[in-house]
Protein backbone atom coordinates (compact mmCIF):
# COMPACT_ATOMS: atom_id res chain seq x y z
CA UNK A 1 0.00 0.00 0.00
CA UNK A 2 1.49 3.41 -1.32
CA UNK A 3 2.26 5.50 1.88
CA UNK A 4 0.53 8.63 0.19
CA UNK A 5 -2.81 6.64 0.35
CA UNK A 6 -2.46 5.23 3.46
CA UNK A 7 -1.61 9.08 4.71
CA UNK A 8 -4.90 9.45 3.89
CA UNK A 9 -6.05 8.06 7.27
CA UNK A 10 -3.85 10.31 9.50
CA UNK A 11 -4.89 13.58 7.97
CA UNK A 12 -8.56 13.63 8.87
CA UNK A 13 -7.27 13.07 13.01
CA UNK A 14 -4.67 15.69 12.70
CA UNK A 15 -6.82 18.19 10.66
CA UNK A 16 -9.94 17.38 13.83
CA UNK A 17 -6.74 17.74 16.32
CA UNK A 18 -5.29 21.18 15.12
CA UNK A 19 -9.44 22.31 15.44
CA UNK A 20 -9.51 21.12 19.01
CA UNK A 21 -6.38 22.89 19.79
CA UNK A 22 -8.08 26.13 18.49
CA UNK A 23 -11.18 25.46 21.27
CA UNK A 24 -9.31 27.07 23.78
CA UNK A 25 -9.90 30.72 21.69
CA UNK A 26 -13.79 29.94 22.21
CA UNK A 27 -13.16 30.44 25.48
CA UNK A 28 -15.02 27.61 26.94
CA UNK A 29 -15.99 27.27 31.06
CA UNK A 30 -13.46 25.61 33.23
CA UNK A 31 -16.05 22.19 33.23
CA UNK A 32 -15.59 21.73 29.96
CA UNK A 33 -11.89 21.97 29.64
CA UNK A 34 -11.52 19.61 32.30
CA UNK A 35 -13.88 16.64 30.66
CA UNK A 36 -11.42 17.59 27.74
CA UNK A 37 -8.55 16.82 29.32
CA UNK A 38 -9.91 13.86 31.10
CA UNK A 39 -11.17 12.75 27.48
CA UNK A 40 -7.96 12.95 25.40
CA UNK A 41 -6.08 11.01 28.48
CA UNK A 42 -8.09 8.79 27.89
CA UNK A 43 -7.42 8.61 24.35
CA UNK A 44 -3.90 8.48 24.29
CA UNK A 45 -4.29 5.05 26.36
CA UNK A 46 -6.84 4.10 24.06
CA UNK A 47 -5.09 4.44 20.74
CA UNK A 48 -2.60 1.79 22.73
CA UNK A 49 -5.46 -0.55 22.97
CA UNK A 50 -6.64 -0.02 19.63
CA UNK A 51 -2.76 -1.38 18.48
CA UNK A 52 -3.87 -4.10 20.67
CA UNK A 53 -7.61 -5.13 20.04
CA UNK A 54 -8.22 -3.69 16.85
CA UNK A 55 -4.73 -4.98 14.87
CA UNK A 56 -3.90 -8.16 17.44
CA UNK A 57 -7.32 -8.95 18.17
CA UNK A 58 -6.63 -9.47 22.24
CA UNK A 59 -9.00 -7.49 24.41
CA UNK A 60 -7.18 -6.18 28.21
CA UNK A 61 -10.04 -5.85 30.46
CA UNK A 62 -7.23 -4.59 32.90
CA UNK A 63 -5.97 -1.96 31.13
CA UNK A 64 -6.92 0.72 33.61
CA UNK A 65 -3.96 -0.84 35.90
CA UNK A 66 -1.51 -0.02 33.07
CA UNK A 67 -2.61 3.73 33.18
CA UNK A 68 -2.18 3.48 36.89
CA UNK A 69 1.13 1.67 36.66
CA UNK A 70 2.12 4.75 35.27
CA UNK A 71 0.04 7.12 36.84
CA UNK A 72 2.09 6.01 40.46
CA UNK A 73 5.10 5.67 38.81
CA UNK A 74 5.28 9.58 37.83
CA UNK A 75 4.27 10.31 41.50
CA UNK A 76 6.57 7.78 43.13
CA UNK A 77 9.32 9.65 41.02
CA UNK A 78 8.41 13.14 41.87
CA UNK A 79 8.36 12.36 45.35
CA UNK A 80 11.23 10.45 46.04
CA UNK A 81 13.77 11.67 42.83
CA UNK A 82 12.54 14.73 42.53
CA UNK A 83 12.13 13.74 38.76
CA UNK A 84 9.10 15.98 36.99
CA UNK A 85 6.87 15.41 34.16
CA UNK A 86 8.70 15.41 31.30
CA UNK A 87 11.52 13.05 32.31
CA UNK A 88 8.14 11.07 33.65
CA UNK A 89 7.29 10.33 30.39
CA UNK A 90 9.10 7.91 29.25
CA UNK A 91 9.98 6.78 32.55
CA UNK A 92 6.30 5.55 33.24
CA UNK A 93 6.13 4.39 29.37
CA UNK A 94 9.25 2.01 29.87
CA UNK A 95 7.43 0.98 33.53
CA UNK A 96 4.35 0.00 32.08
CA UNK A 97 5.93 -1.30 29.72
CA UNK A 98 7.82 -3.73 31.96
CA UNK A 99 4.53 -4.68 34.16
CA UNK A 100 2.85 -5.63 30.84
CA UNK A 101 5.52 -7.69 29.82
CA UNK A 102 5.06 -9.30 33.07
CA UNK A 103 1.66 -10.22 32.67
CA UNK A 104 1.77 -10.68 29.10
CA UNK A 105 4.90 -13.44 29.27
CA UNK A 106 2.69 -16.01 30.98
CA UNK A 107 -0.93 -15.45 29.42
CA UNK A 108 -0.50 -14.48 26.27
CA UNK A 109 1.35 -17.64 25.58
CA UNK A 110 -1.23 -19.70 26.53
CA UNK A 111 -4.66 -18.32 24.44
CA UNK A 112 -6.94 -15.15 24.19
CA UNK A 113 -9.74 -15.95 26.74
CA UNK A 114 -6.93 -16.77 29.53
CA UNK A 115 -5.79 -13.21 28.67
CA UNK A 116 -8.55 -11.36 29.20
CA UNK A 117 -8.75 -13.39 32.90
CA UNK A 118 -5.56 -12.51 33.65
CA UNK A 119 -5.83 -8.65 32.91
CA UNK A 120 -8.36 -8.71 34.70
CA UNK A 121 -7.34 -10.32 37.67
CA UNK A 122 -4.21 -8.09 37.13
CA UNK A 123 -6.63 -4.75 37.77
CA UNK A 124 -7.70 -6.69 40.94
CA UNK A 125 -4.35 -7.14 42.51
CA UNK A 126 -2.83 -3.77 41.68
CA UNK A 127 -5.74 -1.86 43.35
CA UNK A 128 -5.27 -4.78 46.30
CA UNK A 129 -1.36 -4.26 46.60
CA UNK A 130 -1.79 -0.29 45.99
CA UNK A 131 -4.21 -0.24 49.16
CA UNK A 132 -1.96 -2.39 51.25
CA UNK A 133 0.82 -0.60 50.19
CA UNK A 134 1.48 1.73 53.50
CA UNK A 135 3.30 5.06 52.94
CA UNK A 136 4.98 3.50 49.62
CA UNK A 137 1.93 4.11 47.90
CA UNK A 138 -0.65 6.76 50.22
CA UNK A 139 -2.50 3.56 51.03
CA UNK A 140 -6.04 3.88 49.96
CA UNK A 141 -6.30 8.11 49.78
CA UNK A 142 -3.24 7.47 47.49
CA UNK A 143 -0.78 10.19 46.59
CA UNK A 144 -0.47 14.04 46.03
CA UNK A 145 1.62 15.08 43.04
CA UNK A 146 3.17 18.46 43.49
CA UNK A 147 6.03 19.10 41.06
CA UNK A 148 4.71 22.68 38.98
CA UNK A 149 4.81 21.14 34.95
CA UNK A 150 6.76 24.20 32.97
CA UNK A 151 7.94 24.17 29.01
CA UNK A 152 10.72 26.57 28.64
CA UNK A 153 9.87 28.24 31.64
CA UNK A 154 5.93 28.61 30.64
CA UNK A 155 4.22 27.02 33.31
CA UNK A 156 1.41 24.48 32.02
CA UNK A 157 -0.26 24.00 35.10
CA UNK A 158 -2.95 27.04 34.01
CA UNK A 159 -5.84 24.37 32.61
CA UNK A 160 -5.77 25.26 28.87
CA UNK A 161 -1.94 25.01 28.62
CA UNK A 162 -2.12 21.67 29.95
CA UNK A 163 -5.23 21.09 27.54
CA UNK A 164 -2.76 21.77 24.86
CA UNK A 165 -0.32 19.33 26.34
CA UNK A 166 -2.96 16.58 26.27
CA UNK A 167 -3.69 17.74 22.56
CA UNK A 168 -0.09 17.44 21.76
CA UNK A 169 0.46 13.91 23.48
CA UNK A 170 -2.82 12.74 21.56
CA UNK A 171 -1.48 13.64 18.30
CA UNK A 172 2.08 11.86 19.13
CA UNK A 173 -0.32 8.85 20.23
CA UNK A 174 -2.47 8.72 16.93
CA UNK A 175 0.50 9.49 15.00
CA UNK A 176 2.19 6.22 16.86
CA UNK A 177 -0.65 4.04 16.24
CA UNK A 178 -0.92 4.98 12.60
CA UNK A 179 2.87 4.33 12.16
CA UNK A 180 2.65 1.03 13.56
CA UNK A 181 -0.71 -0.12 11.54
CA UNK A 182 1.01 0.50 8.43
CA UNK A 183 4.34 -1.12 9.24
CA UNK A 184 5.73 -4.16 8.32
CA UNK A 185 4.79 -4.96 12.31
CA UNK A 186 1.41 -3.58 12.22
CA UNK A 187 0.63 -6.16 9.35
CA UNK A 188 1.88 -9.03 11.45
CA UNK A 189 -0.46 -8.21 14.17
CA UNK A 190 -3.31 -8.34 11.88
CA UNK A 191 -2.08 -11.72 10.20
CA UNK A 192 -2.41 -12.79 14.00
CA UNK A 193 -5.51 -11.37 14.71
CA UNK A 194 -7.19 -12.73 11.36
CA UNK A 195 -6.07 -16.27 11.49
CA UNK A 196 -3.49 -17.30 14.41
CA UNK A 197 -2.75 -21.08 12.51
CA UNK A 198 -1.65 -19.78 9.08
CA UNK A 199 0.40 -16.99 10.54
CA UNK A 200 2.46 -19.43 12.82
CA UNK A 201 2.78 -21.56 9.59
CA UNK A 202 4.26 -18.85 7.41
CA UNK A 203 6.70 -18.64 10.48
CA UNK A 204 5.48 -15.60 12.68
CA UNK A 205 6.02 -16.42 16.20
CA UNK A 206 2.33 -15.44 17.25
CA UNK A 207 3.09 -15.92 20.98
CA UNK A 208 6.41 -13.37 21.19
CA UNK A 209 4.11 -10.89 18.66
CA UNK A 210 0.96 -10.70 21.36
CA UNK A 211 3.19 -10.10 23.84
CA UNK A 212 4.72 -7.79 22.03
CA UNK A 213 1.71 -5.80 21.19
CA UNK A 214 0.47 -5.54 25.00
CA UNK A 215 3.68 -3.98 25.85
CA UNK A 216 3.87 -1.41 23.04
CA UNK A 217 0.08 -0.84 24.67
CA UNK A 218 1.61 -0.56 27.87
CA UNK A 219 3.91 2.26 26.73
CA UNK A 220 0.48 4.22 25.83
CA UNK A 221 -1.35 3.63 28.65
CA UNK A 222 1.71 4.45 30.86
CA UNK A 223 2.07 7.71 29.06
CA UNK A 224 -1.49 8.81 30.00
CA UNK A 225 -1.23 7.85 33.49
CA UNK A 226 1.81 10.28 33.65
CA UNK A 227 -0.79 13.12 32.75
CA UNK A 228 -3.39 11.65 34.56
CA UNK A 229 -1.50 12.17 37.70
CA UNK A 230 -0.58 15.48 36.78
CA UNK A 231 -4.02 16.65 35.58
CA UNK A 232 -5.65 15.25 38.79
CA UNK A 233 -2.83 16.01 41.55
CA UNK A 234 -4.09 13.14 43.41
CA UNK A 235 -4.26 9.87 42.27
CA UNK A 236 -5.86 6.92 44.52
CA UNK A 237 -6.37 3.21 43.74
CA UNK A 238 -9.81 3.03 42.91
CA UNK A 239 -8.94 5.19 39.71
CA UNK A 240 -7.34 1.93 38.17
CA UNK A 241 -9.69 -0.50 38.91
CA UNK A 242 -11.56 -3.03 36.99
CA UNK A 243 -14.57 -0.36 36.50
CA UNK A 244 -12.13 2.35 34.80
CA UNK A 245 -10.73 -0.96 32.63
CA UNK A 246 -14.35 -1.79 31.32
CA UNK A 247 -14.76 1.90 30.56
CA UNK A 248 -11.58 1.68 28.54
CA UNK A 249 -12.78 -1.19 26.83
CA UNK A 250 -16.04 0.05 25.83
CA UNK A 251 -14.84 3.31 24.43
CA UNK A 252 -12.40 1.30 22.31
CA UNK A 253 -15.22 -0.59 21.16
CA UNK A 254 -17.69 2.14 20.76
CA UNK A 255 -16.06 4.12 18.59
CA UNK A 256 -14.22 1.65 16.33
CA UNK A 257 -10.50 -0.21 17.15
CA UNK A 258 -9.41 -0.36 13.70
CA UNK A 259 -9.87 3.27 12.24
CA UNK A 260 -7.31 5.60 13.38
CA UNK A 261 -10.49 7.57 14.20
CA UNK A 262 -12.16 5.39 16.43
CA UNK A 263 -10.12 6.13 19.85
CA UNK A 264 -10.81 9.90 19.41
CA UNK A 265 -14.61 9.41 18.63
CA UNK A 266 -14.79 7.07 21.66
CA UNK A 267 -12.84 8.87 23.98
CA UNK A 268 -14.99 11.72 23.53
CA UNK A 269 -17.86 10.45 23.44
CA UNK A 270 -17.99 8.56 26.31
CA UNK A 271 -16.41 11.68 28.29
CA UNK A 272 -19.26 14.12 26.59
CA UNK A 273 -22.76 12.54 25.95
CA UNK A 274 -23.18 12.33 29.76
CA UNK A 275 -22.74 16.05 30.19
CA UNK A 276 -24.46 17.10 27.24
CA UNK A 277 -27.29 14.88 28.30
CA UNK A 278 -27.60 15.88 31.80
CA UNK A 279 -26.96 12.13 33.17
CA UNK A 280 -26.11 11.37 36.54
CA UNK A 281 -23.59 8.50 37.29
CA UNK A 282 -25.62 6.06 37.34
CA UNK A 283 -27.93 6.81 34.46
CA UNK A 284 -24.76 7.17 32.66
CA UNK A 285 -23.65 3.98 33.57
CA UNK A 286 -26.95 2.33 32.12
CA UNK A 287 -26.55 4.47 29.03
CA UNK A 288 -23.31 2.90 28.64
CA UNK A 289 -24.14 -0.25 28.62
CA UNK A 290 -26.81 0.11 26.35
CA UNK A 291 -24.53 1.90 23.93
CA UNK A 292 -22.05 -1.08 23.81
CA UNK A 293 -25.05 -3.81 23.38
CA UNK A 294 -26.58 -1.78 20.23
CA UNK A 295 -22.47 -1.24 19.05
CA UNK A 296 -21.81 -4.69 19.06
CA UNK A 297 -24.83 -5.95 17.78
CA UNK A 298 -25.29 -3.29 15.16
CA UNK A 299 -22.16 -1.89 14.49
CA UNK A 300 -19.49 -4.28 15.25
CA UNK A 301 -16.68 -2.42 13.91
CA UNK A 302 -17.65 0.42 15.88
CA UNK A 303 -19.21 3.93 15.22
CA UNK A 304 -16.60 5.79 12.82
CA UNK A 305 -16.56 2.25 10.62
CA UNK A 306 -20.51 2.04 10.56
CA UNK A 307 -20.81 5.86 9.59
CA UNK A 308 -18.14 5.15 6.95
CA UNK A 309 -20.18 2.25 5.32
CA UNK A 310 -23.66 4.29 5.79
CA UNK A 311 -22.27 7.02 3.90
CA UNK A 312 -20.83 4.70 1.38
CA UNK A 313 -24.26 2.91 1.26
CA UNK A 314 -26.02 6.10 0.69
CA UNK A 315 -23.51 7.33 -1.94
CA UNK A 316 -23.32 4.39 -3.65
CA UNK A 317 -27.06 4.11 -3.93
CA UNK A 318 -27.19 7.79 -5.41
CA UNK A 319 -24.74 6.58 -8.00
CA UNK A 320 -26.27 3.41 -8.42
CA UNK A 321 -23.09 1.91 -7.94
CA UNK A 322 -22.75 -1.40 -6.05
CA UNK A 323 -20.47 -1.38 -2.88
CA UNK A 324 -16.99 -1.83 -3.51
CA UNK A 325 -15.69 0.78 -2.08
CA UNK A 326 -16.80 0.54 1.29
CA UNK A 327 -15.88 -3.11 1.02
CA UNK A 328 -12.07 -1.64 0.38
CA UNK A 329 -12.04 1.22 2.97
CA UNK A 330 -13.65 -0.23 6.18
CA UNK A 331 -11.81 -2.06 8.63
CA UNK A 332 -8.46 -0.51 7.73
CA UNK B 1 18.59 -39.60 -3.88
CA UNK B 2 19.18 -38.12 -0.16
CA UNK B 3 16.16 -38.29 1.90
CA UNK B 4 15.14 -35.05 2.79
CA UNK B 5 12.16 -35.52 5.48
CA UNK B 6 12.71 -38.71 7.39
CA UNK B 7 9.82 -39.77 9.69
CA UNK B 8 10.43 -42.50 11.84
CA UNK B 9 7.66 -44.22 13.71
CA UNK B 10 5.26 -41.25 14.18
CA UNK B 11 2.55 -41.87 17.10
CA UNK B 12 0.08 -39.79 17.82
CA UNK B 13 -2.90 -40.03 20.00
CA UNK B 14 -6.15 -37.89 21.05
CA UNK B 15 -7.29 -39.25 24.27
CA UNK B 16 -8.48 -42.83 23.96
CA UNK B 17 -8.38 -42.58 20.06
CA UNK B 18 -4.66 -43.49 18.00
CA UNK B 19 -4.57 -41.55 15.05
CA UNK B 20 -0.98 -42.46 14.01
CA UNK B 21 0.18 -46.02 15.32
CA UNK B 22 3.74 -45.68 14.41
CA UNK B 23 4.40 -44.42 10.80
CA UNK B 24 7.91 -44.43 8.91
CA UNK B 25 7.98 -42.53 5.89
CA UNK B 26 10.94 -40.44 3.54
CA UNK B 27 10.51 -37.80 1.48
CA UNK B 28 13.66 -37.75 -1.27
CA UNK B 29 15.07 -34.27 -2.70
CA UNK B 30 13.29 -33.31 -5.45
CA UNK B 31 10.29 -36.16 -5.82
CA UNK B 32 6.25 -35.73 -5.40
CA UNK B 33 5.36 -38.04 -3.13
CA UNK B 34 1.88 -38.46 -3.10
CA UNK B 35 0.10 -40.07 0.56
CA UNK B 36 -3.30 -41.48 0.12
CA UNK B 37 -5.47 -43.78 2.17
CA UNK B 38 -9.36 -43.72 3.56
CA UNK B 39 -11.11 -41.21 5.64
CA UNK B 40 -9.86 -40.72 9.10
CA UNK B 41 -6.89 -42.98 8.59
CA UNK B 42 -4.62 -39.94 9.44
CA UNK B 43 -3.25 -38.25 6.63
CA UNK B 44 -3.92 -34.74 8.16
CA UNK B 45 -2.45 -35.86 11.00
CA UNK B 46 0.66 -36.82 10.09
CA UNK B 47 1.35 -33.05 8.25
CA UNK B 48 0.23 -31.43 11.35
CA UNK B 49 2.46 -33.73 13.62
CA UNK B 50 5.53 -33.05 11.44
CA UNK B 51 4.75 -29.33 11.03
CA UNK B 52 4.13 -28.52 14.83
CA UNK B 53 0.91 -27.79 14.65
CA UNK B 54 0.25 -31.14 16.80
CA UNK B 55 3.14 -32.57 18.97
CA UNK B 56 3.76 -35.78 18.21
CA UNK B 57 2.86 -38.38 21.23
CA UNK B 58 6.09 -40.48 20.16
CA UNK B 59 8.51 -40.78 17.27
CA UNK B 60 11.20 -38.44 15.29
CA UNK B 61 10.93 -36.48 12.39
CA UNK B 62 14.46 -35.46 10.62
CA UNK B 63 14.98 -32.88 8.40
CA UNK B 64 18.59 -32.70 6.50
CA UNK B 65 19.49 -34.77 9.36
CA UNK B 66 18.08 -32.55 11.74
CA UNK B 67 16.13 -33.73 14.57
CA UNK B 68 12.83 -31.47 14.54
CA UNK B 69 10.75 -33.50 16.11
CA UNK B 70 7.69 -30.98 18.70
CA UNK B 71 9.52 -27.57 17.42
CA UNK B 72 6.94 -24.89 17.32
CA UNK B 73 4.68 -24.54 13.70
CA UNK B 74 6.83 -20.96 12.87
CA UNK B 75 10.14 -23.00 13.59
CA UNK B 76 9.21 -25.67 10.73
CA UNK B 77 8.37 -23.12 8.21
CA UNK B 78 11.80 -21.32 8.61
CA UNK B 79 13.54 -24.54 8.38
CA UNK B 80 11.90 -24.49 5.08
CA UNK B 81 8.98 -26.26 5.02
CA UNK B 82 5.16 -25.01 3.86
CA UNK B 83 2.11 -26.48 4.54
CA UNK B 84 -1.33 -25.65 2.90
CA UNK B 85 -4.16 -26.55 5.18
CA UNK B 86 -7.00 -29.18 4.02
CA UNK B 87 -9.44 -26.11 5.25
CA UNK B 88 -8.27 -23.34 2.55
CA UNK B 89 -6.68 -21.01 4.59
CA UNK B 90 -6.18 -17.09 4.19
CA UNK B 91 -6.10 -13.76 6.07
CA UNK B 92 -9.78 -13.08 5.37
CA UNK B 93 -10.08 -9.40 6.58
CA UNK B 94 -6.60 -8.28 4.67
CA UNK B 95 -5.88 -7.87 0.68
CA UNK B 96 -4.94 -10.56 -1.37
CA UNK B 97 -1.77 -8.08 -1.60
CA UNK B 98 -1.40 -8.03 1.62
CA UNK B 99 -1.88 -11.75 2.56
CA UNK B 100 1.33 -12.44 0.07
CA UNK B 101 2.97 -9.62 1.29
CA UNK B 102 3.09 -10.51 5.11
CA UNK B 103 4.09 -14.16 3.80
CA UNK B 104 7.40 -12.92 1.96
CA UNK B 105 8.04 -10.33 4.90
CA UNK B 106 8.43 -13.15 7.08
CA UNK B 107 10.44 -15.24 5.22
CA UNK B 108 14.11 -15.73 6.82
CA UNK B 109 15.02 -18.10 4.04
CA UNK B 110 17.80 -16.41 1.80
CA UNK B 111 17.97 -19.07 -0.88
CA UNK B 112 17.89 -17.25 -4.12
CA UNK B 113 17.28 -20.32 -6.69
CA UNK B 114 13.16 -18.92 -6.55
CA UNK B 115 11.84 -17.05 -9.09
CA UNK B 116 8.73 -16.27 -6.80
CA UNK B 117 10.35 -13.49 -4.06
CA UNK B 118 8.02 -10.64 -4.51
CA UNK B 119 4.05 -10.48 -3.64
CA UNK B 120 3.85 -9.39 -7.02
CA UNK B 121 5.68 -12.54 -8.59
CA UNK B 122 4.00 -15.16 -6.47
CA UNK B 123 0.78 -13.86 -7.47
CA UNK B 124 1.45 -13.78 -11.12
CA UNK B 125 2.83 -16.84 -10.62
CA UNK B 126 -0.37 -18.45 -9.62
CA UNK B 127 -2.52 -16.38 -11.63
CA UNK B 128 -4.13 -13.97 -9.13
CA UNK B 129 -2.83 -10.44 -10.06
CA UNK B 130 -5.84 -9.08 -11.19
CA UNK B 131 -7.27 -9.56 -7.48
CA UNK B 132 -4.88 -8.50 -5.49
CA UNK B 133 -6.85 -5.67 -4.43
CA UNK B 134 -9.58 -7.74 -3.26
CA UNK B 135 -10.49 -8.71 0.19
CA UNK B 136 -9.03 -12.16 0.41
CA UNK B 137 -12.40 -13.01 2.30
CA UNK B 138 -14.55 -12.59 -0.57
CA UNK B 139 -12.36 -14.85 -2.93
CA UNK B 140 -14.43 -18.28 -4.56
CA UNK B 141 -13.06 -21.37 -3.06
CA UNK B 142 -10.63 -22.23 -5.86
CA UNK B 143 -8.74 -18.65 -5.87
CA UNK B 144 -8.26 -19.12 -1.69
CA UNK B 145 -6.86 -22.48 -2.66
CA UNK B 146 -4.64 -20.64 -5.00
CA UNK B 147 -3.80 -17.70 -2.74
CA UNK B 148 -2.85 -20.88 0.07
CA UNK B 149 -0.48 -21.97 -2.62
CA UNK B 150 1.31 -18.77 -2.76
CA UNK B 151 1.36 -18.02 0.45
CA UNK B 152 3.08 -21.13 0.98
CA UNK B 153 5.53 -20.48 -1.63
CA UNK B 154 6.33 -17.12 -0.25
CA UNK B 155 8.22 -18.53 2.66
CA UNK B 156 10.57 -20.05 -0.02
CA UNK B 157 10.68 -23.75 1.34
CA UNK B 158 12.33 -26.35 -0.05
CA UNK B 159 9.94 -29.21 1.13
CA UNK B 160 5.88 -28.30 0.44
CA UNK B 161 3.18 -29.81 2.52
CA UNK B 162 -0.17 -30.08 0.22
CA UNK B 163 -3.33 -31.19 2.12
CA UNK B 164 -6.04 -32.01 0.00
CA UNK B 165 -5.19 -28.80 -2.68
CA UNK B 166 -7.45 -30.50 -5.57
CA UNK B 167 -10.56 -30.85 -2.88
CA UNK B 168 -13.57 -28.45 -4.11
CA UNK B 169 -11.94 -27.36 -7.48
CA UNK B 170 -14.03 -27.87 -10.80
CA UNK B 171 -11.51 -29.86 -13.37
CA UNK B 172 -10.39 -26.58 -14.91
CA UNK B 173 -8.76 -25.37 -11.55
CA UNK B 174 -7.29 -28.85 -10.94
CA UNK B 175 -5.48 -28.57 -14.33
CA UNK B 176 -4.02 -25.24 -13.39
CA UNK B 177 -3.10 -26.89 -9.84
CA UNK B 178 -1.15 -29.80 -11.51
CA UNK B 179 0.67 -27.25 -13.62
CA UNK B 180 1.77 -25.45 -11.11
CA UNK B 181 3.01 -28.14 -8.58
CA UNK B 182 4.64 -30.20 -11.63
CA UNK B 183 7.12 -27.30 -11.73
CA UNK B 184 7.82 -26.85 -7.94
CA UNK B 185 10.83 -29.73 -8.08
CA UNK B 186 12.63 -28.07 -11.01
CA UNK B 187 12.43 -25.03 -8.90
CA UNK B 188 14.36 -27.13 -5.75
CA UNK B 189 11.23 -27.46 -3.90
CA UNK B 190 10.05 -31.05 -3.28
CA UNK B 191 6.32 -31.98 -2.52
CA UNK B 192 4.51 -34.34 -0.42
CA UNK B 193 0.54 -34.03 -1.56
CA UNK B 194 -2.04 -35.73 0.24
CA UNK B 195 -5.28 -35.70 -2.00
CA UNK B 196 -8.46 -38.57 -2.91
CA UNK B 197 -8.48 -37.78 -6.55
CA UNK B 198 -6.61 -40.60 -7.78
CA UNK B 199 -6.42 -39.21 -11.30
CA UNK B 200 -4.52 -36.37 -9.82
CA UNK B 201 -2.20 -38.45 -7.85
CA UNK B 202 -1.27 -40.62 -10.90
CA UNK B 203 0.00 -37.33 -12.76
CA UNK B 204 1.79 -35.97 -10.14
CA UNK B 205 3.28 -38.74 -7.86
CA UNK B 206 5.77 -41.00 -9.07
CA UNK B 207 5.85 -42.79 -5.23
CA UNK B 208 2.62 -43.48 -3.19
CA UNK B 209 2.15 -43.99 0.05
CA UNK B 210 -1.02 -45.31 1.27
CA UNK B 211 -2.20 -44.91 5.17
CA UNK B 212 -4.96 -47.43 7.13
CA UNK B 213 -6.02 -46.21 10.48
CA UNK B 214 -2.60 -44.71 10.85
CA UNK B 215 -0.76 -47.08 9.69
CA UNK B 216 1.60 -47.08 6.40
CA UNK B 217 -0.04 -50.32 4.44
CA UNK B 218 1.91 -49.80 1.28
CA UNK B 219 4.31 -47.49 -0.61
CA UNK B 220 6.61 -47.41 -3.54
CA UNK B 221 5.71 -46.50 -7.09
CA UNK B 222 2.76 -45.55 -7.78
CA UNK B 223 1.49 -48.15 -10.83
CA UNK B 224 2.94 -50.80 -8.47
CA UNK B 225 0.98 -49.54 -5.21
CA UNK B 226 -2.09 -49.03 -7.15
CA UNK B 227 -2.12 -52.86 -7.66
CA UNK B 228 -1.15 -54.12 -4.51
CA UNK B 229 -3.96 -56.32 -3.05
CA UNK B 230 -3.60 -54.63 0.59
CA UNK B 231 -4.53 -51.25 -1.24
CA UNK B 232 -6.91 -52.41 -3.17
CA UNK B 233 -9.00 -54.47 -0.27
CA UNK B 234 -8.55 -50.71 1.85
CA UNK B 235 -10.09 -48.98 -1.24
CA UNK B 236 -13.40 -52.17 -1.55
CA UNK B 237 -12.43 -51.71 -5.21
CA UNK B 238 -14.20 -49.35 -5.68
CA UNK B 239 -12.13 -45.89 -5.08
CA UNK B 240 -9.43 -46.90 -7.34
N1 LIG C 1 -7.56 -32.40 16.82
C1 LIG C 1 -8.07 -33.64 16.94
N2 LIG C 1 -8.64 -34.02 18.09
C2 LIG C 1 -9.13 -35.27 18.23
N3 LIG C 1 -9.12 -36.20 17.27
C3 LIG C 1 -8.58 -35.88 16.09
C4 LIG C 1 -8.02 -34.57 15.86
N4 LIG C 1 -7.53 -34.54 14.60
C5 LIG C 1 -7.77 -35.74 14.06
N5 LIG C 1 -8.40 -36.55 14.95
C6 LIG C 1 -8.79 -37.95 14.72
O1 LIG C 1 -7.69 -38.61 14.18
C7 LIG C 1 -8.08 -39.51 13.16
C8 LIG C 1 -7.36 -39.16 11.86
O2 LIG C 1 -7.86 -37.94 11.34
P1 LIG C 1 -7.19 -37.18 10.12
O3 LIG C 1 -5.73 -37.14 10.31
O4 LIG C 1 -7.88 -35.90 9.97
O5 LIG C 1 -7.55 -38.15 8.92
P2 LIG C 1 -7.49 -37.90 7.35
O6 LIG C 1 -6.82 -36.59 7.09
O7 LIG C 1 -6.73 -39.07 6.83
O8 LIG C 1 -8.90 -37.92 6.88
C9 LIG C 1 -9.59 -39.41 13.05
O9 LIG C 1 -10.15 -40.44 13.82
C10 LIG C 1 -9.88 -38.09 13.67
O10 LIG C 1 -11.14 -38.06 14.26
MG1 LIG D 1 -7.51 -34.89 6.18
Amino acid sequence: MPASHSFRSLLPVLILLVLLALVPLLSPSNRFVSLAISAGINVIALYGLSVLFGQTGILSMGHAALVGIGAYTAAILARDFNIGFWLSIPLAGIMAAIVAALIGIPSLRVSGHHFVIMTFAFGQLLAIILTNGGDYTGAASGLDVQQPVALFGLSIDVLTHYYLTVVFFVALSAIASWAIINSRYGRTLRAIRENEKLAASLGINVGRHKIGAFIVSGVFAGVSGVLLAYFLRHISPSQFSSFPSIYLALMVMIGGARLLLGPLAGGILVAFLPELLNLDPVQSRILYGVCLIAVILLLPNGLIAGIIAGWHKMFDRRAAQPSEPAVEREGK
Amino acid sequence: MAALLDIKGLRKQFGGVTALAGVDLTVNEGEILGVVGPNGSGKTTLFNSVTGVHRPTAGTVSWRGRDITGIPANAVSRAGIAYTFQQAMAFPGLSVFENVQIATEHCSNTLTNRPWTTPASLLEFVGLSGLSGEKAGILPFGRLRLLGLALALATRPSLILLDEPAAGLNDRETTTLVHLVEQFPEHGISVCVIDHDMKLMQMLCRRLAVLDFGSKIADGPTADVLNDPKVLEVYLGGAL
